[in-house]
């Protein structure tokens, strides 16, 4: 319980000093050389098309790596998990709503936020996700780099959505969204046990979900950015 | 733990079930060995979606009512409801519309009779996990261009998304898949998925028929939707004939340039190639002999040429050896018939061979050869021993003319070596043959009638002789013949034949036909001669000279050969009335000069 607690504070302290870090320092843009310079400004569609474009990128490799990883390690009838979309092994602060009504009625702030919480809540997992994968005897180096490529333009997208909300919704302050993330603890190894596979397994399922939630969001809010009316439910 | 635990329970829940829809959800087909069971759920545009089931062997649960669908989304871990809508129209199938779809969820279902309470099928699945859009609509093609050779063109396809997918609002992210074949072919090609509505085609051949039909699908899922209706795409080949013009006309002009080309070379170099293409047959040809000359109709050349040929001589050796070199003058009414005599004489040589008279074919002609007999015969001589053949190409008359001079110190030599031939009788060549004929009657027509003479016993000095008398004889005439004065120094210079001189006189003839000599005769200055014969000779010790015959200058009443009317003397014919040629031995060389004529006169 000790342990929990510590790692629950460290993991709120480590929120907060990363919304500190991104709202007090502003994004410091870098030319070639490396010397700080004047962000150059960009329109705000152009960086939402960046943004969804980030979104649908991610959201390919993840899938890519699901593909691969089941593949691999992965016994045929298990395959079907695949089907079910895995379990959900995290809550979440709050629901999302999975008809598209739903959907089409959550504001753009809110859809923004979701995106952005989303983005957050996936970026140590997939930490933990290379590590384990390293673990592994017989990773195949493609899985290792998509994983690895995965974080990285988490990290970007995640920029992006700040400063898309910092735009649209003109708001500084970003909220620090706190989620209670069950992490695996480390001197649990055991990599080549079923479990873990399953565990892994369910992991990349659960990241390709909420992948294609973030890249939807995004398209939605595009689309009411261009034409709200047909974008609306009716 | 709590995460772990309830991996466990749904991999247990997995292994336990008995029906699984797995994620590239088969459907539509029954299977009716097992019991009741699903067949299949199935969405269109993510947004609703439709489960039907089976009944299968249990024919009794076929009624409807008798099979219930229930469902739970797991993301609530809620209670299991029902279907919300059975179709009414479609028998087993249950219909889950917008309100009861959710994406990102995991739904369950459950396929239970409730009388019995007995779940006979149970499946599991994500909505978007079963989507299967629907097909593209407005596909249509544009040609893109034409290849050159009219072969092969590329055309762009194009299509709408699904109306019922909602791609605009990125509800769906759609990718599409062309597919085109021969028409009636069996195979289709099929083309990377495509994000775009259009794709473009290339490398369609002409006149040919194609089917172009496309497909769609969820990015980052694996299930096609139903292809579109096929579209026919077909090019007619142009025939180009505007390529084509050129090229003919082209054609055609070059072929015609190249004929021409032809003709003019042709043309030009016909001689040439009448040569190389038909060339000429080679004439019989006579080495020495030019076929003008047998054009222009000079025998005599001919005959010369003809006579020095090495093959005629032996002819002329074994067949008529006296028969040589006579030279007829005949004046008054002999000259009449000198040339039918003469002919006659020449007649009966030419019926041995008609190159006889012609046997040195030297320039100095019969007189040349018989004068000189140590020049000429040791290479004649020579080739009428038995061992001797013909002399091969040596002309002796061309040769002998032109380098007679220098060649003499050669021949005498020669000759010294071959007058034993000449000397001896016992020359089997020679015991029959006689240079020489000794003119033993005169015709009453001044025919001379020849007879066999006989050798001489000293020819060496008449031969020693007869070389100066030829140099004399070359230098002052042209070889043909020599002159009275000639005649007369080189009578002087040659003393008076020892034995009768005989046999060998020439006779100047005046009209020597050309037609048989080959103009060499010796002609004498005088023309009235009369036949007269000094048949013997001097009784000079002293050798007579070289000089092979005599001129006759003129013939006495006695019918005796006048060697030279300069003298006083008569015609020295002293033997004539006595003796009628008596067997006089035959002097091959040598004449009767007026002082040995008057030595002879009694």
């Amino acid at each position: 319980m000790n342990r929990v607690k510590v790692l629950q504070a460290w993991l709120w302290c480590v929120s907060l000093w990363s919304c500190w870090l991104s709202h007090a320092i502003p994004l410091d843009c870098k030319d070639e050389t490396g010397s700080l310079i004047q962000c150059t400004s960009i329109s705000q569609e152009k960086l939402l098309d960046r943004v969804i474009q980030h979104a649908e990128l991610i959201y390919r490799v993840s899938e890519e790596s699901c593909t691969l990883f089941e593949d691999m390690f992965v016994p045929y009838p298990l395959h079907a998990l695949r089907n079910q979309g895995g379990t959900v092994w995290h809550t979440k602060p709050f629901p999302i709503p999975g008809s598209k009504t739903e959907i089409q009625q959550i504001s753009d702030k809110w859809l923004l936020h979701s995106v952005l919480m989303l983005v957050q809540s996936w970026m140590e997992p997939l930490i933990y996700l290379q590590t384990t994968l390293n673990r592994y005897d017989d990773a195949p180096d493609a899985l290792l780099n998509k994983t690895k490529w995965v974080s990285d333009k988490l990290l970007s997208l995640e920029q992006g959505v700040v400063v898309l909300i910092r735009k649209m919704l003109d708001e500084g302050i970003l909220t620090p969204s706190v989620f209670e993330h069950t992490l695996t603890p480390y001197d649990e190894p055991s990599p080549e046990v079923l479990e873990s596979i399953l565990r892994d397994y369910n992991l990349l399922i659960c990241f390709k979900k909420d992948a294609h939630k973030m890249e939807t969001f995004l398209k939605l809010l595009k689309c009411r950015q261009s034409n709200k009316l047909s974008c609306l439910s009716y | 733990m709590a995460y772990s635990l309830s991996l466990g329970l749904l991999y247990l829940g997995l292994l336990c079930g008995n029906g699984l829809v797995s994620a590239r959800s088969e459907l539509f087909t029954p299977d009716p060995s097992r019991g009741p069971h699903f067949t299949g759920c199935r969405s269109r545009e993510q947004e609703t979606f439709r489960c039907w089931w089976s009944a299968g062997i249990f024919q009794n649960l076929t009624e409807p009512g008798a099979l219930r669908v229930f469902y739970q989304t797991k993301n609530f871990l809620s209670e299991w409801q029902e279907c919300p809508d059975y179709t009414r129209t479609v028998k087993n199938e249950c219909y889950f519309n917008k309100t009861f779809t959710q994406i990102w969820t995991s739904y369950c279902i459950q396929l239970r009779s409730v009388r019995e309470n007995i779940t006979y099928d149970e499946a599991c699945f994500t909505v978007e996990n079963i989507v299967h859009p629907d097909p593209p609509i407005g596909l249509n093609w544009t040609l893109l261009n034409v290849s050159r050779s009219g072969l092969h063109f590329d055309v762009l396809v194009r299509w709408a998304p699904p109306p019922s997918a909602d791609v605009q609002m990125g509800w769906m992210s759609l990718v599409y898949q062309v597919q085109y074949r021969v028409r009636n072919n069996s195979h289709w090609e099929m083309l990377d998925l495509e994000s775009g509505t259009q794709q473009s085609i290339y490398g369609l051949h002409t006149d040919k028929e194609y089917e172009v039909r496309v497909r769609c699908k969820m990015s980052a899922f694996d299930n096609f939707g139903e292809f579109s209706d096929s579209i026919i795409v077909h090019v007619a080949k142009i025939p180009s004939k505007e390529s084509t013009f050129p090229t003919t006309l082209v054609l055609i002009f070059g072929v015609i340039g190249v004929v021409i080309l032809l003709v003019l070379l042709i043309f030009s170099q016909q001689q040439r190639l009448m040569v190389i293409f038909l060339p000429p047959i080679p004439a019989p040809k006579i080495k020495g002999i030019d076929p003008e000359l047998l054009k222009n109709g000079k025998l005599d050349q001919l005959n010369s040429l003809l006579s020095s040929q090495d093959m005629y001589k032996p002819d002329f050796y074994h067949e008529d050896p006296w028969v040589e070199f006579i030279q007829l003058d005949l004046d008054d009414p002999a000259e009449k018939n000198e040339s039918s005599d003469t002919q006659h004489l020449l007649g009966v040589s030419r019926s041995g061979s008609s190159h006889v008279l012609n046997f040195k074919s030297d320039d100095d002609s019969g007189r040349a050869s018989c004068y000189d007999p140590e020049i000429s015969n040791p290479e004649d001589l020579a080739s009428l021993l038995p061992g001797h053949s013909g002399r091969g190409d040596n002309h002796p008359l061309v040769s002998r003319s032109s380098s007679s001079i220098p060649d003499l110190g050669v021949q005498q030599t020669s000759e010294i070596e071959e007058t034993p031939i000449q000397t001896q009788p016992a020359v089997p060549s020679w015991v029959n043959m006689d240079f020489y004929a000794q003119v033993s009657d005169f015709t009453p027509a001044g025919g001379v009638v020849l007879s066999p003479g006989q050798l001489n016993s000293s020819p060496v000095k008449k031969k020693g002789e007869g070389n100066e008398k030829k140099i004399q004889y070359q230098l002052l005439s042209d070889g043909a013949y020599t002159s009275e004065n000639t005649a007369r120094l080189l009578s002087a210079d040659v003393p008076p034949s020892p034995g009768p001189e005989q046999g060998y006189q020439a006779f100047p003839t005046q009209a020597v036909e050309g037609n048989l000599w080959n103009g060499e005769y010796l002609v004498s200055a005088n023309d009235s001669q009369t036949p007269c014969l000094v048949p013997e000779a001097p009784p000079a010790p002293i050798l007579p000279p070289v000089s092979d015959y005599t001129v006759v200058q003129e013939v006495d009443a006695q019918h005796s050969l006048l060697l030279n009317p300069s003298s006083s003397q008569p015609a020295i014919c002293p033997h004539s009335p006595n003796k009628h040629l008596p067997v006089i031995p035959t002097m091959p060389m040598g004449y009767l000069t007026p002082d040995l004529l008057g030595n002879l006169t009694p």
